[in-house]
Order: structure tokens, then C-alpha cells, then sequence
């Protein structure tokens, strides 16, 4: 029987509060989406027992993890988890395999159906082995991250946007191989991404988070009909945080309604839930805008690179 | 001869003031890094007076707590049949206690040092507290051991006020290179107390000169 997440309580700090009744069937692997500053990281937080001012309740299965007044009823580490954060957090002063053995030694469980050097193979980590974390590139680091949370043999995986230093084709490879060993070891999964082909391929539930609240749970394909086609989909973005003087500093997920390959004009619609952050947007801008999921069907001259471009607000 | 074995039972209680510090301060220092406690500016504070206290006051309250009329001085008699004032185990103590903020800041600023992400990836990894303490904080703060122990064996062979206090002048058992120096000048035989002088001098000077490169050196790795 598929173990029940359920989660029952609030975490206030001062310009935030995450308000949580929450009860999921973890026989699905389940994404998280929202806007910036939803609250998909610190449900994550909260999940893996990170949150020490959480008042409230955390089941897993028959496990009671945190309870009111107790919020380390089960403490981090021995809650079987395994967890890639949004930045990496490799062990410093280590080489790629230390990080491994440090995962391996202290794995929930031995038995595992994907060998460890299948998901060396798998995420290209081979030649990395020998070499020290700091000398790393984002996506390698974000590619060990994933491999060590793999390695501690969880009984749940939570991965905060774990792919998003990687380029297109990675990716895409990367998602069918976790795809794979999750299956394959049958190890729920709570994946955060702003990159719906990435939750299409790896979750068949999603829950949509706003503002500290859960506002939609269902099925990944109620989720395809509620928000447009698969083609509006795969066109989501994600406005840059990597600016520039000369770019402004925004993050967002506008829907590209349409778009002009031959003037190179797109037209993207922002949702209700981010509007505050569309009227900081002025006509005649410079915005760097960076493809998170797919863009292929964007066409070829809105993209100067395979997954970015940049224009100017109209 | 007599300066010699100063010279050894001063090398003697600084070595031996290290090697047990270390374990002890070890985690009360990461204590004093990571607990939200109310408790802790108060247990700061106390671990620091040493700083501050003039050496003759705690040699003071140390000769009226350990002495063998003292509960804790007579259990030590009960256990050990020997006095802990005026020996060598009685200068041990008191070097622990006056020793203790030089071990325990450098262990603590090294602690603080430690990212709490790693601390938190290596929790998600299966690393208890405990574990996190001995596997990913202490092999990241091995030049704050190092300061720590070179503080703390300096400061020990500087000591004079608390080792007169606990320990008087007896040769061969509490006559270190302080006391030794110090009855030098008494006796007016400049001559031997210039030699003790400058060797402590050049002794102290380099011990600070390693200790500002350990920490330069630290600097770097953390911008690293």
C-alpha cells in the first residue's frame, strides 16, 4: 500500500506564512508549482524536517514525524529522505566521490533495484569522481547532488529544481534516467520545478502552491487541460535571475500566447497570481528571458541561444 | 639544572593542558556555535572571565575550592590520596580552567564558520548531530584546532598569577619557567632570568607569528 504524506500546520515568519492541510498519496510522485516565493522550497524544508518553528503535524505513512509541539519527533536524519537542494550543498573540502561514500555509509536501506554505478554512468559522473566539489560547474554539482540523494537509498526523494544548471539535451536525458530509477526502485518522489515537461515526464500528480497555500491538487493531466495546450506548456519561461547592468532583475513563468519567429516578437501573459510583479515591468525594458522547459517550438529566431533570449518590453 | 626542569614541567603542563582541553572545549564550543539557548550569553560569559579576571583572584577561588578542607578537595584527597593545592595535578586543573576561553573561541569562530547548509545536507544525508560534529564540522575546522592549541600551550607557559596562587614554588613539582624567573629576579641573579626572559620571549613571538598565518591562511580558504 502506497504510503500518505499528510501535513497539518503553519510556519510564520515575518513577511511569510506557509499554511499547510495537506494529504497525498505518495503511490504517485508528486510535482510542486508556483510562482517565486510560493513556497515550494520551504514545503520541501518543512517535509525534511528543517523548519524547526513549524507548529504542527507531519505524517509518512505510519510514521509521525512532527507533531504540535514536538517538531522533531523523528529528527532529519533519520527520516530516510533523500534531498537535492535547489543549490547543490555538496560537502566543501571533498572530492565527488567522498560526497558518495559519505551518502553510502549512511543509507536508510541496503537493497536497492539501480546500482550505483549505473547512476554514475547514467548522470556522466565517471571522469568526475577523483575531482574536488569546488573545482565543479552548476551542473555537475547539481548532477552529484542528485546521484548522492539517490545513494542514501531514501524512502522519499524530495528535489528542489535539481536539473536546472544543466542545458536542454541534459535535461531531457536526465529526466527520462530519474524517471527510470524512480520506477524502478519505486521511491516516491516530490519534485519543485518551473519546467512543466519535467513534472509531465516524472509526476502524475501536481499540487500548485500560492502564496503559502496549496490552491490546486490533482492529477498532472488536469492540470495539462487547465493550463492550455502542451504546446503553451513547453513555452512556459522563466524570466532570468542572472542579471546584468544592463538587464532587469525579474523571475517569472509568463505563457507565451504567440509568437512572430520572422519579426522575432513573442507576447507573454502573466498569471493573476504575479501581476505585482508584471506592473514592475516597464514598456522598453531589456529583460533576459531563459527557457526552462522546451523551447524548441519557439523557432529558431527568438532564440540566439538554445534556451535564452533577450528583448525589449512593449 | 633547576632552570632545566622548569623549562620540562612548564613544556609538561602546557602539552598536557592542550591535549585535554581540546576534547573538553570541542563540544562545548560547537554547543556555544549552534544552540538558540537563552542560556548560552551566560555560559559565554563564563568561559571568558579568564580574559578578564586578574590570574591572582581565580588562583584565589581556586585555592578555596580545591582546597583539601574544600568538599571537591577532599573527595580528590578520598580518590587520589593527594592534595590537589600546591602539586602539579592542582596546576593542571587551574590551567584547564584559565586555559579554557583560548581553546574554546578559536573552536567556536571555526564552528560558526561552518555553513549551516552543509550542516543541514549532511542531516538530509543521515548525519545525526553528533555525527555532523566528528564528520563535517570538525574536518572543515582543523586550523581553529590549530589556533586553539597554540593559543592555549602559549598562554599556559606565560602563566604566573594563578600558578603562585595554586601552585607556590616547589622545584621539580610547581616551579615552571614563570615562577622560576620571577625567583631569579628576587635573588637579584639577573643574569639567569634575562636567559628564561628572552627564550619565553622568542617562544611566545613565534607561537603568535604561526597563529597569524594559520589564520591568514584561513581567510583565503574561506574566500576560496
Amino acid at each position: 500500500m502506497s504510503p500518505c504524506l499528510v501535513i497539518e500546520g503553519r510556519l510564520t515568519r515575518p513577511r511569510f506564512t506557509l499554511d499547510l492541510a495537506l494529504d497525498v498519496n505518495l503511490g504517485h510522485s508528486v510535482g510542486v508549482m508556483g510562482a517565486t516565493g510560493a513556497g515550494k522550497t520551504t514545503l520541501l524544508r518543512v517535509i525534511a524536517g528543517l523548519e524547526p518553528h513549524f507548529a504542527g503535524r507531519i505524517q509518512f505513512g505510519e510514521e509521525t514525524w512532527s507533531q504540535a509541539g514536538q517538531t522533531d519527533l523523528v529528527p532529519t536524519h533519520r527520516r530516510g529522505l533523500g534531498v537535492v537542494f535547489q543549490d547543490s550543498r555538496l560537502l566543501p573540502g571533498r572530492t565527488v566521490q567522498e560526497n558518495f561514500d559519505f551518502a553510502i555509509k549512511r543509507a536508510h536501506r541496503r537493497a536497492s533495484a539501480v546500482a550505483n554505478d549505473s547512476i554514475i554512468t547514467g548522470l556522466h559522473l565517471e571522469h568526475l569522481l577523483a575531482a574536488r566539489v569546488e573545482g565543479l560547474s552548476g551542473g555537475e554539482r547539481q548532477r552529484v547532488a542528485v546521484a548522492r540523494a539517490l545513494f542514501t537509498r531514501p524512502q522519499l526523494l524530495l528535489m528542489d529544481e535539481p536539473l536546472s544548471a544543466n542545458d536542454m539535451a541534459q535535461r531531457r536525458q536526465m529526466t527520462e534516467r530519474l524517471s527510470e530509477w524512480v520506477a524502478a526502485d519505486g521511491v516516491p518522489l516530490i519534485y519543485v520545478s518551473h519546467a512543466h515537461d519535467e513534472l509531465l515526464q516524472l509526476t502524475s500528480q501536481v499540487l500548485i502552491l500560492d502564496h503559502g497555500r496549496v490552491t490546486g491538487q490533482g492529477e498532472i493531466d488536469a492540470l495539462r487541460d487547465a493550463v492550455g495546450s502542451a504546446e503553451q506548456l513547453s513555452a512556459d519561461y522563466s524570466m532570468s535571475n542572472r542579471a546584468t547592468e544592463s538587464r532587469r532583475v525579474v523571475r517569472s513563468r509568463p505563457v507565451v500566447l504567440a509568437k512572430d519567429p520572422e519579426r522575432g516578437i513573442a507576447t507573454l501573459q502573466w498569471r493573476e497570481s504575479e501581476k505585482s510583479l508584471l506592473q514592475s515591468i516597464s514598456s522598453g525594458d531589456t529583460l533576459a528571458v531563459e527557457a526552462v522547459a522546451d523551447s524548441s517550438r519557439l523557432g529558431a529566431s527568438l532564440q540566439p541561444e538554445p534556451d535564452e533570449y533577450e528583448g525589449q518590453a512593449d | 639544572m633547576a632552570d632545566m626542569q622548569a623549562v620540562w614541567l612548564t613544556g609538561l603542563l602546557a602539552g598536557m593542558t592542550t591535549l585535554l582541553l581540546a576534547p573538553l572545549a570541542t563540544p562545548l564550543a560547537w554547543w556555544l556555535a549552534r544552540s538558540p539557548s537563552s542560556l548560552r550569553p551566560i555560559i559565554e560569559a563564563v568561559v571568558a572571565l579568564p580574559l578578564v579576571l586578574p590570574p591572582t583572584v581565580l588562583g584565589f577561588y581556586l585555592l578555596v575550592l580545591l582546597n583539601p578542607g574544600s568538599p571537591m578537595g577532599a573527595f580528590w584527597v578520598s580518590i587520589t590520596g593527594a592534595s590537589l593545592t600546591f602539586s602539579f595535578s592542582g596546576l593542571v586543573f587551574a590551567s584547564l580552567v584559565y586555559s579554557l576561553p583560548f581553546m574554546v573561541q578559536p573552536l567556536h569562530t571555526a564552528f560558526r564558520a561552518v555553513p549551516a547548509a552543509t550542516l543541514e545536507a549532511a542531516a538530509t544525508l543521515g548525519a545525526s548531530s553528533r555525527d555532523q560534529l566528528l564528520n563535517v564540522a570538525l574536518p572543515l575546522s582543523r586550523r581553529g584546532f590549530l589556533t586553539g592549541a597554540i593559543l592555549t600551550f602559549a598562554h599556559t607557559v606565560g602563566e604566573f598569577g594563578v600558578v603562585l596562587m595554586m601552585g607556590g614554588n616547589i622545584p621539580g613539582e610547581t616551579r615552571v619557567l614563570s615562577i622560576a624567573i620571577y625567583e631569579h629576579v628576587e635573588t637579584l641573579n639577573y643574569d639567569a632570568a634575562h636567559v628564561l626572559a628572552l627564550g619565553l620571549l622568542c617562544f611566545s613571538f613565534i607561537s603568535l607569528w604561526v597563529v597569524y598565518g594559520v589564520a591568514g591562511q584561513r581567510v583565503e580558504v574561506l574566500r576560496g
